[in-house]
């Protein structure tokens, strides 16, 4: 209960640095929350997963802009019953693995003992390992950079261009 | 009560009725109450208000949730729209979803029928290119002996296709190419420096070879006509299938029914499925259609002296094949029993694409809701391959940007932010003109209904041998022109895409000088049924190579403009 309370509070927080008006808000909790299939728990792991992707520097990383919520969202919604499966038997393998190599949960492991077991995970010879990693990094890439904070800070995205010039130089 | 009847039939009686609000029934109700006619527009589907009911139109990409794609299960329920590349998270409720409409599709001749129930129809989410067809367009049939005459040639349609342009708003380049008129052009959109390249080497080694920019429905320098309408200039914002707040690109939503509404002489009837055409066996004459009320599913009756079949090209043959009497007992004029047959379409099935190494100092800005064109180069003015007729092409070039995505942490995501170029990338994709044939054709399924209680359409249309041949020929030829432009790694392909999914489908009541060949004359109305006009692509004798709607939209005005002087002239 208290995680989620947490979790809910992180997202206001996010809403609230971005500084946009609502209506261009498609990040809010209605469309996060409803997404989920995985455990609290479990998601919890995924969040640590997308935020081990790409991480918080001078800019949010994949984890506090809610890109963990994304990946299940498109995985319960979009992809089969056997990738569904998997993400959550992945989060589950990452879970046991940080136990038993470091003795505690994933959530709590280091920035870079959750990167060793990723790591691990994209070098596996397990293919639903494999598969895992593929898919959440994708996706974790995908949401990152369609997410209304880097498109709006970042990568500057133009919703009326309002032109075309068929040949212009390449900025350096 | 004998009273309230009579007067409930005044009610519903009309000076003509338009079924069907897409780019053709939306040309004939704005040229209809131009020309004072009190008009009925029935429209099967709900009503779309331009900008109000475009609920996406302003959405920002991180507002969809699945950014664009659809949910699986939204694509297991309705696998053939969602083989449409338009059919995707912004735009899929201007689509019909498979199970809500049903049809029957042969199983070893499957047809994608992909479909746009609503105020607008198809006009909202159409690929706007807006080519004329040329005198060998029209001349092909008599001349290959693949079809009937057209009736008319290109001087016939030539001042109509002037007046829709006029008023929809059309960019282009007068390119004098004797196999694609000029039109009324807007200032044309830019080719790129890859794609002006390629027109220069091409016309260097090919003599009869062209490569242009497209001619689309878009505003690229309002004139008083389409401020008038309330449109504006196009914002290239390229999300066309939503709805377009400026009304930059041309749809009946932003357009014709609007523009017809203005005239007072409109009225509009959303949720009316037209289930026939009205013969009066004892009148001997045609006086109204039979409409299902959506909502109610209540049938109910409504007169008019003129009407025009504009419910896109195969729901067309359907009502007419539905619209049985005694005199007709096989369909509206179809007394030759070719109704529903001779359908066609557009060839899209193989693409080229490649690289090209030059340029690097150079990409583009902005976006372009256009592409480059070749103009049909086969067969143009004599025969000269092993197939008949050709191939239109699109053709286009884009400088490649991507991120280097290995690894993870914080070197990833300082890579995601900075985008490199690489080479620009060319490709291209045919619009090859297909054959109409007997063994294509539209059928009533009598056992099956759909919900409203009509009979299923079923649908048989098959590629031939001499499209596999043109698809080989459009393969070898554009590598070939790729190749000698110095363009590299060119790959061709075969998509394998049903007919259908071109959304091209033509015919099935076509036009011709004799009515024992044919079911439309010169002026698209039927032979038989001289107040009955059919102005959209069931009307196509054969289907050439240009992007049809224009055609459409010209054949619709003037098949107006005539039947209002035979009215006047009580000749109807």
């Amino acid at each position: 209960m208290e995680r989620r309370v947490a979790l809910k509070g992180m997202a206001a927080a996010v809403g609230a640095m971005a500084v946009l008006p609502s209506w261009a808000s498609g990040w809010n909790k209605s469309s996060l929350s409803d997404g989920k299939m995985l455990s609290a728990d479990q998601s919890k792991v995924l969040a640590g997963v997308v935020e081990t992707i790409i991480p918080k520097t001078d800019t949010p990383g994949a984890g506090e802009l809610g890109v963990g919520g994304f990946v299940q969202k498109m995985v319960k919604d979009c992809y089969d019953q056997k990738a569904q499966a998997n993400l959550a038997k992945g989060v589950d393998i990452l879970e046991t693995q940080s136990v038993k190599s470091f003795g505690k949960s994933f959530a709590d492991a280091s920035k870079e003992q959750k990167l060793q077991l990723l790591q691990g995970m994209e070098k596996s010879s397990d293919p639903d390992q494999k598969a895992f990693f593929g898919t959440v990094k994708n996706l974790t890439i995908q949401g990152y950079m369609s997410s209304e904070y880097v498109m709006t800070n970042l990568t500057h995205y133009e919703m009326i261009p309002a032109r075309y010039h068929g040949c212009v130089p390449v900025k350096k | 009560m004998a009273n309230f009847n009579i007067d409930s039939k005044k009610a519903r009686t009309y000076d003509a009725i338009v079924i069907g609000s897409g780019i053709s029934g939306g040309w004939s109700a704005k040229e209809l109450t131009e020309k004072g006619l009190k008009t009925l527009v029935l429209e099967r589907g709900r009503d779309v208000q331009h900008i109000k009911d475009y609920p996406t139109t302003n959405m920002m990409p991180w507002e969809f949730e699945h950014r664009e794609r659809l949910p699986k299960a939204v694509t297991d329920a309705n696998p053939i729209v969602s083989r449409c590349y338009n059919f995707k998270e912004s735009s899929q409720h201007f689509f019909v979803k498979d199970n809500e409409h049903p049809y029957v599709q042969d199983k070893d001749r499957p047809f994608d029928w992909i479909r746009g129930y609503q105020v607008g129809g198809k006009s909202l989410l159409w690929a706007r290119q807006t080519q004329r067809w040329s005198k060998y367009d029209f001349e092909g049939p008599a001349r290959d002996k693949f079809a009937v005459e057209w009736p008319i040639g290109y001087d016939d349609i030539a001042p109509w296709y002037s007046h829709v342009e006029k008023f929809a708003g059309i960019t282009g380049n007068k390119d004098g190419i004797d196999a694609l008129p000029d039109g009324e052009f807007l200032a044309p959109h830019d080719l790129n420096c890859v794609e002006k390249y390629f027109k220069e080497q091409v016309s260097k080694q090919y003599k009869d070879r062209h490569i242009i920019i497209g001619r689309a429905a878009h505003i690229t320098e309002p004139k008083q006509i389409h401020l008038d309408q309330g449109r504006a200039k196009c914002q290239h914002r390229v999300m066309c299938e939503r709805g377009c707040p400026f009304g930059g690109y041309f749809s009946s939503n932003a357009s014709t029914i609007p523009w017809a509404m203005k005239t007072g002489n409109m009225t509009l009837r959303p949720n009316s499925v037209v289930h026939s055409v009205i013969y009066d066996d004892k009148k001997q004459k045609v006086t109204g259609v039979r409409v299902i009320d959506a909502t109610t599913k209540e049938m109910m009756e409504f007169y008019a002296e003129i009407i025009f079949v504009n419910a896109a090209a195969l729901n067309t043959n359907l009502i007419l094949l539905n619209s049985t009497s005694s005199r007709f007992p096989e369909g509206l004029g179809n007394d030759n029993g070719l109704l529903g047959k001779y359908v066609a379409f557009h060839n899209y099935r193989a693409t080229v694409s490649g690289e090209y190494e030059g340029f690097l100092d150079s990409t583009t800005d902005g976006r372009r809701p256009n592409s480059g064109y070749i103009p049909r180069f086969r067969n143009v003015y004599k025969q000269e391959t092993d197939f008949l007729r050709g191939y239109a092409a699109g053709f286009g070039a884009n400088r490649q940007s991507y991120n280097d995505k290995s690894g993870m942490g914080e070197s990833l995501k300082s890579n995601l932010l900075e985008t490199k170029y690489g080479n620009w990338s060319v490709g291209s994709h045919m619009m090859g003109e297909t054959i109409p044939k007997e063994s294509n054709y539209v059928a009533l399924e009598k056992g099956l209904k759909d919900p409203f209680g009509m009979p299923q359409l079923k649908i048989s249309v098959a590629y031939d041998d001499n499209d596999e041949k043109m698809i080989k020929d459009y393969m070898t030829q554009v590598s070939e022109m790729f190749a000698n432009a110095g363009f590299k790694n060119i790959r061709t392909n075969d998509n394998g895409r049903n007919p259908g999914n071109d959304i091209h489908e033509m015919g099935g009541a076509r036009m011709g000088k004799d009515p024992k060949t044919s079911v439309l004359n010169k002026w698209n109305q039927l032979h038989v049924a001289k107040n009955v006009f059919v102005t959209d692509g069931a009307c196509m004798t054969s289907t050439s190579t240009q992007n049809p709607s224009l055609t459409y939209m010209a054949l619709s005005a003037r098949a107006v403009d005539h039947a209002v002087k035979e009215m006047k002239a009580k000749n109807l």
